[in-house]
């Protein structure tokens, strides 16, 4: 009777305490992760695999990028990028920490760190690669490198998709399109080698019609006409924010490309179309269909 | 040409100017005496039309003053006030044209730029005319500001210590330009300091104390030791006259010996 | 001799000023027009406009000249304002942005931002009427404080304004925590300010406000040059006090409006075209204000030259290239300044 009972208990404990896994992160450092009883996660993909991996209900806190799957709505978050305080983190008494990379101000996670959580940087590198990186890294973390596996079969699956797509409908000639956002009205983006977006657009047999800018960079309306764009690939935030398409073709210098002539738009989420990681292989498909195979306007869902 | 009623000034409950009478002929020199907080700067200020009286009135050539505009004030007096504030590199020519800005409707003409210099030369400020306002002594930038005055050709001339900080000779010199002026027929109405210059200069003087006027009347009358003892709270002496005038000289107890 | 002198040296040199930037302008308006990322050859330009179609002269049309009308207008009105305010407050120093007008327009845009993300169609004219409408209530809510039953202090007025500035700081802060990342992005792009979201559209919404802030300016200039040796000197010199400040504070505040909402906060041309001129002609507001909407604009327009050609395909923002370039320049010319004033 006792043994019974005394079992399951000792199994929780193992469970709890058995780990630590050792990990190497982005920056190469290793990091010890003790317990995975509660985790934050910062970052809209890094959210997205730890759901994926079957993280989902070890997660107590997020941050405002984080919106996929819809039920991670339901967790609290500690704020955007940029506003992220230590204390907000700690108060949910993190067990682990992932975040990406590219995360400032560093201090707040040094804080962090220095409070004796775990943080685990996750590498953003844009490609195919990058996203294989990313998915290993979090399974390793959360002691899960089966279901990190088969999310990578996943994706590989999704690219030979877009491989034999891109084959039976070879294309003539390849499209040039171009990434836009604007976080405001006013305010106008295009994005460029480097940029997430122009990858898996790329990804998606879509040239990059903007030469020489690299990332994210504020819009030259008459650089944008030279690069002739066949296609703008835009968020579907922008088109909420320029109030849908014709403020879209409004703003200086859209109207004025092939793409704008011909209202070749695509509209995707922020975090498909910047998937570095499980759906990027279907981000890119979509992206593929829409450029090639559908006229005028597509919102992909 | 100018005259004042039952002229009161009160900020919150004090009164700082009350019961001033006086009426200025054209010719006349009136010099505003009085110690420190006396009034004397609120009284020009209520005659120029700065401030407006809280009792009484202050007629010009005829008019109420509420009856003028900032601009048909400025065409029939000017003021020489104390502060010289500057914060823009401009020439002292362009200092004395702003004296014929209430006289320019429209564009200005030649005419305002020959007064201009009329005005510099009168008050021997033609030299300085290229010269940077701010780079000028106190005597010179007086003489620019008086050219000014005179630019603006008013009727009545208010000055406010227009003698600090300068040196006899052009304080003798100054005065006389307006006591000259006072002869043309304009009316000046002057605070001054310096009591034996208000006697060589003003055909009367005003005393204030404590807000309400002393005395008035010719600076021979109203300028007697007991009086001026009463007002500035010291000893004064009479060490000798000029003419009809008498040279006073404030002289403290303890300082007193042997005469 | 008064003949001889009648017409002072400075007076040639004023007016010799004033014509050079006249024609400074347009030769700057053509340059502006003639270059950008968008390759058109000059001896093209003619027979573009003359055929009225193809993507350069839509290129030419619909992006560069409003964008090059509109960095004039910008410029313009920002180094009037400018000109206006430091003859207001007696300070050479001051800017548009000083006595909180340019925080009270950028919290009306982030506001707009803020709270009524995705108002549809009525973004273009939302934005700019909010960052207007910000710009004027500070500068109303400003007059209410500084106004006391002695007139306005310039003292109480300059207090008043960096009050005004350090509050709408804050408000703008718990803005920056209700607003997402995007919205934040843009709030911190929106004090660096540009033109590359300039259309025919948005500047002809704010041209007539424009127009009206130069007629209501303009005027002044002869009691803005009384104003220079005091408040109490101006009043002796003709000059009503009240209304000359009220048209001042008034007409700024329209003209930093409608440059803001146009073009978000473009620093520096505000302190630097009228310092340029002063040293160039002189103090005289009658030359100094249309002299310096001159200089400004044309400082403004090759300023955004700059920004649209250096970094091509990309763009630096405006605001960061007129305090790179004009900060350590403006530097130099206080010191020359200085130098000039004290040994004359």
């Amino acid at each position: 009777m006792k043994r019974a009972i005394l079992g399951p208990i000792f199994l929780l404990a193992l469970m709890g305490f058995a780990q630590p896994f050792r990990v190497t992160d982005a920056t190469g450092k290793t990091v010890e992760v003790r317990s995975l009883e509660r985790i934050v996660t910062l970052g809209g993909v890094n959210t997205e695999v730890l759901y994926a991996l079957g993280m989902g209900d070890r997660i107590v806190g997020r941050d405002g990028t984080s919106e996929y799957p819809p039920q991670v709505m339901s967790k609290p978050s500690v704020g955007l990028p940029g506003q992220y305080s230590a204390e907000a983190i700690l108060a949910l008494r993190p067990t682990l920490v992932v975040a990406r990379e590219d995360t400032r101000p560093t201090q707040v996670l040094d804080q962090v760190r220095a409070a004796g959580v775990p943080v685990i940087l996750v590498p953003i590198e844009p490609t195919v690669e990058g996203a294989k990186r990313r998915i290993r890294l979090l399974a390793q973390a959360v002691g899960r490198p089966e279901a990190g596996e088969a999310l990578i079969r996943g994706l590989e699956r999704d690219l030979l998709a877009l491989r034999s797509f891109q084959a039976q409908q070879a294309p003539k000639g390849k499209l040039r399109g171009l990434v836009v956002y604007l976080p405001a009205p006013q305010v106008a983006f295009v994005c460029g080698e480097g940029s997430i977006f122009v990858a898996i657009m790329e990804l998606g047999g879509v040239e990059n019609a903007l030469k020489g800018v690299r990332g994210c960079q504020p819009m030259n309306p008459e650089a944008v006409v030279a690069a002739r764009p066949d296609l703008l690939v835009t968020t579907k935030k922008t088109v909420e924010t320029v109030g849908g398409l014709e403020g879209l073709l409004r703003v200086p210098g859209m109207a004025q490309t092939p793409a704008g002539a011909r209202r070749k738009v695509l509209i995707m989420e922020e975090n498909y179309l910047g998937n570095i990681g499980p759906r990027m292989g279907r981000a890119a498909l979509d992206l593929f269909r829409a450029a090639y195979l559908q006229e005028g306007v597509v919102e992909v869902k | 040409m100018l005259e004042a009623k039952g002229l009161g000034y009160r900020v919150g409950e004090r009164w700082l100017l009350r019961g001033v009478d006086l009426n200025l002929a054209p010719g006349d020199f009136l010099a505003v005496l009085g110690p420190n907080g006396s009034g004397k700067t609120t009284l020009l200020r209520l005659l120029s039309g700065e401030l407006s009286p809280t009792e009484g009135e202050v007629r010009l050539l005829g008019k109420p003053l509420e009856a003028y505009g900032a601009q048909g004030l400025a065409q029939k007096r000017a003021v020489l006030s104390q502060g010289r504030e500057m914060s823009f590199p401009f020439t002292a020519y362009e200092v004395a044209f702003l004296g014929r800005l209430p006289h320019i409707a429209g564009r200005e003409g030649p005419e305002d730029h020959a007064r201009t210099w009329q005005a510099l030369e009168k008050a021997r400020a033609a030299p300085l005319a290229e010269r940077f306002f701010l780079s000028l002594s106190g005597g010179e930038a007086m003489r620019v500001e008086v050219a000014r005055l005179l630019a603006q050709e008013g009727e009545v001339l208010f000055l406010d210590e227009p003698t600090n900080h300068l040196d006899p000779r052009y304080a003798l010199e100054l005065l006389g330009l307006f006591r000259a002026m006072a002869h043309e027929g304009r009316g000046v109405v002057a605070v001054l300091h310096d009591l034996n210059l208000a006697a060589l200069f003003a055909d009367r003087v005003l005393v204030l104390k404590g807000g309400k006027p002393v005395a008035q009347g010719g600076p021979e009358t109203v300028l007697e030791p007991s009086l001026l003892e009463e007002v500035y709270e010291v000893p004064f002496r009479k060490v000798g006259s000029l003419g009809r005038i008498p040279l006073l000289l404030p002289v403290p107890q303890g300082v007193l010996r042997g005469t | 001799m008064t003949e001889a002198l009648s017409t002072p040296s400075r007076l040639r040199r004023y007016r010799r000023a004033l014509w050079g930037l006249a024609l400074l302008l347009p030769s700057v308006l053509l340059l502006g027009v003639s270059l950008g990322a968008y390759h058109i050859p000059l001896q093209d330009i003619p027979a573009l406009l003359l055929r009225g179609e193809g993507v350069a002269y839509q290129v030419l049309v619909a992006l560069r000249l409003p964008r090059v009308l509109g960095g004039a207008l910008v410029g313009g009105l920002l180094a009037l304002a400018g000109a206006a305010l430091q003859g207001l407050f007696r300070n050479p120093l001051v800017d548009p942005g000083l006595i909180g007008v340019s925080a009270g327009a950028a919290l009306g845009a982030a506001v707009f931002i803020v709270l009524l993300p995705g108002a549809g169609a009525l973004e273009t004219y939302g934005l700019p009427l909010f960052a207007f409408l910000g710009g004027l209530l500070a500068t109303r809510l400003l007059w209410r404080l500084a106004h006391t039953p002695l007139g306005v202090q310039v003292t109480v007025l300059l207090l008043s304004g960096l009050a005004l500035n350090a509050l709408v700081g804050a408000l703008i802060g718990l803005l920056t925590f209700l607003a997402s990342e995007q919205e934040l992005r843009s709030l911190t792009f929106w004090t660096l300010g540009g033109f590359s979201a300039l259309t025919w559209r948005l500047l002809l919404a704010g041209l007539p406000l424009g127009l009206l802030a130069l007629f209501l300016l303009l005027p002044l200039a002869r009691g803005l040059n009384a104003l220079a040796l005091g408040e109490r000197e101006a009043f002796h010199l003709g000059v009503d006090l009240e209304r000359l400040k009220g048209r001042l504070v008034a007409g700024s505040a329209l003209g930093v409006g409608v440059a803001v909402s146009l073009a978000g906060g473009i620093g520096f041309i505000g302190l630097l075209a009228p310092h340029l001129f002063r040293l160039l002609a002189g103090p005289d507001h009658r030359f100094l204000l249309p002299g310096s909407a001159l200089l400004g604009a044309s400082l403004t327009v090759l300023a955004d030259l700059l920004a649209r050609t250096l970094a091509a395909p990309s763009e630096i923002p405006v605001g960061v290239l007129t305090a790179l370039l004009g900060g350590p320049f403006f530097l130099y010319l206080v010191l020359r300044h200085k130098r000039e004033v004290y040994r004359a």
